[in-house]
């Protein structure tokens, strides 16, 4: 039983066995069979209802699963830079209503470049700087596609 | 007009220099517009019509039907070399083709994009010629049961696009399906799962998903190793750049798949070129000899639908050029267009214009020749993208995702969902979900609830007219589907058995 | 005393100069206009402001670009939120059509409406006709009501959203004759055609455009329209009124909005160009080409309308058991 707190298995079924819930919940609030036919509630109900069965066999399976957890420890470090990265695009994101998309991007480039791979600055910064330009370039003056817009441009 | 004499006009009418021009100008758009995430086919040939008043309307349209069909040839190239889906119909062909990439075989890959889309776009045009009327008229009989139907078949394919674990599949194509019916329900204006949300009151768009779970979560994925993993590996030599001769004979059949599967879903209005090519692929990977090589680089499920949302083009321009009816977004432009240049596409469009439609039909053999002489020689030029460290490549993604989403609705908010569903993607890696029921979920659950709600509303309720013929066999087929992991496993414990006997 | 008089003199004339400056100073633009719609590209408003800004440009009424910039998403919300934002700009105007009062009504998320934004100038009404196959046996509206008393329930109209025109009108007709017919929702004006034709519904509401080859080509055949004159494109087909029932249809208004402070002065400029527009050949051409209805009105008719329509809209959802949030 131990084991099973290892497993990404055990989480994500009991996550989405919440999510089933959830939407059987809010589907109950809809009509199931209205005067013309299926109402709003009826889709929701029964997929959400699929849901919360297959999502407990997942969590069943995962703990019932004698076994040491089938799989491999998970390696936070790793689990670490992935979030620091998303975390540095939502920022980049949240930024743009400020400074646009140029600098954002610019940042969220060198912050991969120079943070995450460790590479030297002389690297980093014309990529940051380059692609900033690059995409600014063709996509807002060359092809009029527009660009989130921050305080300046 | 029988169909020689009709051929023979058109091509008189497409090879003038003025029209060959506007062929050559609207493909070369096309292409552009295709491998651009953030431009559509659409928004582009909306912003050229007024343009087109200077012109000449034949000449317009031939440029106009370019940019459509081109598009479709370009939009392969960013699915292959970044996992990002250039256009929605592309989606698919990220599985297999980044795949390819992955292991050294992007040229193979990118050309073998191009060489189905010629073939499959042709067949379109030539199906569009011969059988275009008396085709229409069948398509008229395909109503809501029928879609329905479909659309359970196509949803029965994830068993298919099921690795190992077919629950975690199916709880992915759960999820999609609940993403699909996000917004305002069609029949009774109530909104669903909204939090709220006035951004969410249509519901959220498919690219935002497909780009988030595909790309972003792509990159996430990858970064996670301290020694980032480099370059992908880039074909040396011309040979490796091109697909081989053993390559193009595993695909014969996905040639023929993706042309009829196509076009066939593409002459249904409503249904969409990113159900054709799912449709394909699936369909190929059920009949295939080696079927657990597909989502690991396999040739076959990069022909499959790259082939199907080409033929689908020729398949649209059906109900539109022999009934007037608009199939798509896209084809309602090209409708708005027509009638804007003084012709009435309706039943007697071909009667009352045949320099229009003949002219139209023959030029579309030479752009889809056109963008295959195009498309080739690119496939080494873009190969060279390859040359790119992951480093670099990292930012470049994600900058293509944010302005590929930041185009459907020049919105903050949808960058932020970019950013929610790039957190799913990466968490579906992790933790073993296919990705592709997801999507699959997400592109059939809507048209399939609102397919069982009218086929209801038509029947006042009674189930029988889900079982006319053509219904009935699709469900049939579904079920046989269905039933196939059932068979495996007891095929796996009668194998169990006699081993245990001998 | 001469100076006294001469600054008296420069001071009069420095204010009848001022007064004149006051009467000639015009708003006009000197910077790129936007025009917002709440469709995608092709979509019906889309077109609609996009011809608009070509017949401008061509009638040399704005001096000016204008470009069009899409907004779809939410039915109107995300358009209407646009608009809101641009607060006292006057270089961004807005298209809107019914779906702009219909869809608050219906959805507690919109948090802007078409009341927070300044009316400018009703341009056209859409009329819309009632369709049957060619070969069904209903040869007038009344033969199909009949029809639909008699076995009620069992016939089926193809349409829109349960909240689209198409809908309305057919529970305000169900109210007013006692029949009763089904409705089957469809996404897309193809798919709705679509169905007609293949003989699975048994009447739509159709825009003329769209049914015009249709008719043309011997498909369909048109029992009524819903306009209060009759259309050149259907000189035969009566006219609600006419086919004897006293029904007012909710008008489909295209009409033109502005940011929520736009200057007064801005706003009566672009008040004036819509009415120059609508006296053009080009526009008249374009109104019959799409056999609009063409139906001026300034702005404070406009405004008027709108709550009008809000009202009935309101009471016809009501009564078609939708439900109704502010």
């Amino acid at each position: 039983m131990i084991h099973s707190w290892r497993n990404g298995d055990f989480w994500s079924g009991l996550a989405l066995a919440a999510l089933g819930t959830y939407i059987v919940t809010a589907a109950r609030r809809w009509t199931y069979m209205g005067e013309d036919g299926p109402g709003a509630g009826f889709f929701p109900l029964w997929y959400g209802g699929a849901m919360v069965v297959l999502s407990l066999l997942l969590v069943a399976g995962a703990v019932l699963k004698r076994r040491a957890s089938v799989a491999p420890a998970v390696r936070w470090g790793d689990l670490g830079r992935a979030l620091a990265c998303w975390a540095a695009f939502v920022a980049c994101i949240a930024l743009m209503r400020v400074v646009g998309f140029a600098i954002a991007f610019a940042l969220l480039a060198w912050f991969i470049v120079a943070v995450m791979a460790r590479r030297p600055q002389r690297v980093a910064l014309p990529i940051a700087i380059g692609g900033a330009v690059a995409f600014y370039a063709l996509f807002e003056l060359a092809l009029d596609v527009a660009l989130p817009r921050g305080m300046f441009f | 007009m029988d169909i020689l004499s009709g051929l023979l006009q058109g091509f008189q009418v497409a090879l003038t220099p003025a029209n060959l021009v506007m062929c050559v100008l609207g493909v070369v758009l096309g292409t552009v517009i295709g491998v651009l995430p953030g431009l559509g086919p659409s928004a582009t040939i909306a912003m050229l019509l007024p343009l087109t008043f200077r012109l000449e309307p034949t000449g317009a349209m031939i440029m106009l039907a370019g940019i459509y069909y081109g598009a479709k040839y370009g939009g392969s190239t960013t699915s292959i070399l970044l996992n990002v889906p250039g256009e929605s119909s592309s989606v698919v062909t990220c599985i297999d083709g980044y795949q390819m990439a992955r292991k050294g075989r992007a040229g193979a890959a990118l050309g073998m994009a191009a060489i189905a889309s010629f073939i499959a776009g042709t067949f379109g045009v030539l199906m569009l010629m011969l059988v275009a009327p008396p085709l229409a008229e069948l398509s008229l009989a395909f109503s809501s049961p029928e879609y329905f139907a479909l659309m359970v078949l196509g949803l029965a394919l994830v068993v298919l696009l099921a690795g190992a674990s077919l629950t975690k599949a199916l709880l992915s194509m759960l999820v999609g399906l609940w993403i699909a019916s996000m917004g305002t329900d069609l029949f009774t204006a109530t909104s669903r799962f909204t939090f709220g949300r006035v951004e969410l009151i249509g519901g959220i768009e498919f690219i935002i998903v497909a780009i988030g779970v595909f790309a972003v979560g792509e990159v996430l994925g990858n970064i996670e190793p301290k020694k980032p993993a480099d370059v992908l590996p880039v074909p040396k030599g011309l040979r490796n750049l091109l697909p081989t001769r053993d390559d193009m004979k595993r695909c014969r059949f996905a040639f023929l798949n993706g042309s009829l599967i196509g076009f066939l879903i593409g002459i249904l209005p409503g249904a969409g070129s990113t159900i054709a090519s799912f449709m394909s692929y699936g369909i190929e990977k059920g009949l295939s000899r080696h079927p657990e090589e597909f989502g690991h680089g396999a040739i076959e499920g990069v022909a499959a639908p790259e082939g199907a949302n080409n033929a689908e083009t020729g398949g649209a321009l059906v109900p539109l050029l022999t009934l007037g009816i608009p199939g798509s977004g896209t084809t309602a432009i090209l409708l708005a267009a027509l009638v804007l240049w003084g012709f009435k596409p309706g039943p007697l469009f071909i009667h009352d214009s045949p320099a229009m439609f003949w002219g139209l039909v023959a030029s579309m053999y030479i752009g889809n020749v056109l963008l295959l002489v195009l498309n080739l020689p690119l496939v080494a030029v873009f190969a060279q993208l390859l040359k790119v460290p992951g480093y670099a490549m990292y930012p470049l993604i994600l900058g293509v995702s944010l302005v590929g989403v930041y185009a459907v609705g020049s919105s903050l908010f949808h960058l932020g969902l970019l950013a929610l569903f790039g957190l799913l993607g990466y968490a579906m890696r992790k933790l073993d979900y296919p990705a592709a029921p997801l999507v699959l979920g997400l592109v059939l659950g809507d048209p399939m609830e609102k397919a069982l709600r009218q086929s209801l509303m038509m029947s006042q309720g009674d189930l029988a007219i889900l079982f006319r013929p053509i219904p009935s066999v699709l469900l049939a087929l579904a079920a046989l589907l269905l039933l196939i992991p059932l068979f495996k496993k007891l095929n796996a414990v009668r194998v169990q058995m006699v081993d245990k006997e001998a | 005393m001469h100076c006294a008089r001469r600054i008296g003199t420069a001071a009069v004339a420095a204010f009848a100069l001022g007064f004149t400056g006051l009467a000639l100073a015009q708003w006009t633009p000197t910077k790129p206009v936007e025009f917002i719609v709440h469709t995608g590209p092709g979509g019906g408003s889309d077109l609609l402001a996009r011809a608009v800004a070509n017949m401008m440009e061509k009638e040399k009424l704005v001096p000016v670009r204008m470009q069009v910039m899409n907004k779809p998403g939410g039915n109107s919300a995300a358009a209407a939120a646009a608009l809101a934002e641009k607060k006292d700009d006057p270089y961004t105007i807005g298209f809107i059509t019914s779906v702009w009062i219909a869809g608050p009504l219906t959805s507690s998320e919109a948090t802007i409406t078409v009341h927070d934004l300044r009316p400018i100038a009703q341009l056209l009404l859409e009329p819309a006709v009632f369709a049957v196959r060619a070969d069904s046996p209903y040869k007038t509206l009344k033969d199909f009501i009949e029809a639909a008393k008699a076995r009620p329930g069992q016939l089926k109209q193809s349409g829109g959203s349960v909240t689209s025109r198409d809908n309305i009108i057919r529970q305000t007709l169900q109210h007013a004759t006692g029949a009763k017919w089904a409705f089957v929702s469809f996404q897309g004006g193809g798919e709705r055609l679509a169905a007609l034709l293949g003989g699975h519904v048994d009447i739509m509401v159709i825009e003329p455009q769209e049914a015009g080859e249709q008719v043309r080509a011997g498909k369909l055949r048109v029992l009524a329209q819903l306009a209060e004159r009759r259309l050149p494109g259907y000189p035969d087909a009566p006219t609600l009124k006419e086919a004897g029932f006293d029904v007012t249809p909710t008008p489909q208004i295209r009409a033109v909005v502005a940011p929520p402070a736009m200057p007064a002065d801005a706003a009566a400029y672009w008040e004036e160009r819509f009415a120059k527009l609508r006296e053009t050949p080009s526009w008249k051409k374009y109104v019959q080409d799409n056999q609009f209805e063409d139906a001026f009105l300034p702005a404070a008719e406009l405004k008027k309308s709108i709550a009008e329509i809000e009202k009935q809209l309101r009471e016809q959802f009501v009564q078609a058991g939708v439900k109704v949030v502010r």
